[in-house]
Parts: structure tokens; sequence; C-alpha cells
């Protein structure tokens, strides 16, 4: 890579790592969207170190702006109270569990990419807008519907849900 | 040959790096946070590194860079799709227990 890839993929990467610790680690849940949001802005930025502009932008308008909104809808409709419930003291065991279950995956992934790496090129091939429009619509119009739909029974069963009343006990 | 010149010569292990820390913190984050919605934030980090590192395979080897990108567009309409139904779920579970605490949504006694 060039040296400025190397800059710009080191300033994307930390900032990305920033949010995530943010995101998982703060303990009011708007700063850790806050984090989140950072993460995603740094993800945007290697979508577009990796020469696709298009998902950088995509990411930037359906994560940052529609999956953000929507958590920071329900952080604010479940309302957790004063000394809610992310304050509280876990079990001494809870964090060891945590750091187990978030290492043990990252490690065996990490060393099956470090194995059986693939040759790979250090500059992205560039792919045209254009070509991306005909691909979905061609070979894979069906995936382009499907998901549209998988969207639609999300939003009903959302709106469903929402309607639910508190049945009497 | 040693590990930073293969990594020089290999930067798609460098973006698979950064998305299993995006794994690896997402998953921290589902079995460390308490409430529902830090959770939901766990698991769209872990997304995130999912369609980071699809991404980076696609566009740094041999594969069709388009049918990677498409395969992280498509993720991303999951994630979309999965956080409104958190939540709605949350909405409800909140509504019927009056918070989202995981370890304290039972109504089982005993």
């Amino acid at each position: 890579m060039e040296k400025l890839a190397v800059l710009a993929f080191l300033a994307y990467g930390l900032t990305v790592v920033a949010g995530a610790l943010i995101a998982v680690l703060a303990r009011s849940l708007v700063r850790a969207l806050a984090g989140l949001i950072l993460a995603l802005f740094g993800v945007a930025g290697l979508y577009l170190l990796l020469s696709s502009p298009f998902l950088a932008f995509m990411q930037i308008l359906i994560y940052v702006g529609a999956v953000g909104v929507i958590v920071f809808f329900a952080i604010m409709l479940t309302r957790p109270p004063a000394g809610a419930e992310e304050w509280t003291p876990r079990p001494a065991g809870r964090i060891v569990l945590a750091l187990v279950s978030g290492a043990a995956p990252a490690v065996l992934l990490g060393w099956a990419c470090w194995t059986y790496r693939p040759e790979a090129s250090s500059t992205p091939a560039s792919v045209e807008v254009t070509r991306l429009g005909e691909v979905l619509l061609g070979p894979y119009v069906l995936a382009f519907e499907l998901i549209s739909v998988v969207l639609f029974v999300a939003m009903a069963g959302a709106v469903l849900l929402g309607f639910e009343r508190r049945r009497e006990r | 040959m040693s590990a930073w010149k293969v990594v020089q010569e290999n930067p798609l292990l460098l973006y698979q790096c950064v998305a299993l820390v995006l794994l690896a913190i997402g998953f921290f984050g589902v079995v460390w946070r308490r409430s529902l919605v830090g959770m939901l934030i766990g698991v769209e980090l872990m997304l995130n590194g999912a369609g980071l590192s699809i991404v980076a395979a696609g566009q740094l080897t041999q594969a069709d860079g388009a049918k990677a990108q498409l395969a992280a567009l498509l993720v991303m309409g999951l994630a979309a799709a999965e956080a409104t139904l958190v939540l709605a779920i949350a909405l409800v579970v909140a509504r019927r227990f009056g918070h989202v605490e995981a370890d304290n949504l039972s109504e089982l006694r005993g």
C-alpha cells in the first residue's frame, strides 16, 4: 500500500475501534449510540479506501441514517429510568464470559484467515455503479426482490407488534 | 517471511483484522450489556464487521467486486430489518415488564 493509504487506513481503523469500544462500554446508551455512529463512519471510510464509494454512501445513508434513528427511537421509547440497568454492577463471572465469548470466535476466524489467506492485490478493483445495477437486476434479481419482501415483512411485523394490547391476567 | 512482510503484500489481512475486531467487540457487547437496546448495538457492530470483510475480500482478490458489494448491501438491508424488529420487540417488552433488562425477562416463578 502507499504511504498515504496506510495513514488513511490507520485513521479509519482507529476510528472504528474507538467507536466500537465506546458503543460497548459507555454507561449511557445515548453515548453508546454516538460511539456506534462513529464506528459506522469509520467503516464507511474503509469502504472508500476499498474504492467502493457507492457502498460508503449507502453505509452512511442506511446505517448512520436509518439504523441510527431506529436505535435512538428504541432508547427513547424504552426509556431506562434514572440509575438504569447499565449502571448496576455485573456478577464477577460476567466479564470473563464476555471476554471469552468475544475473543473465541475472533481468534478462531483470525487463525483461519491467516492460514488460508488467498493471493490478494494491494490495489482494489473499482466497480462502476452501472455494473452494480446490471448485476442486481440481471442475475441477482431474485435476491433484490426477496430483500424488499423481507424488509416489508419486518416493517409490517413491527407495526403489528406495536399495536399489541396488554392482556389481562 | 516475517509477519509484517506478509501483511504488506496482502492488505486484505489488515481489513479482515479490523472486521474481526468489530466481531469481537460486538460479541463482547451482546454478552456484557443488560438491556436489549445495548445488545442491538452489539449486533449492529458485528454485522458491520461482516460487511467490511465481504467487501474487502471481493475488492482485493480475483473475486468479482460487484458481487461482494451487492452482498454487503444485502447485509445492510437485513441489518435494517433486524433493527426494526428489535425496536418493536423492545417496545412490547418495555410495555409488558416496565424495563428491558434481559436477565429479568421471565414470568415463571420459582
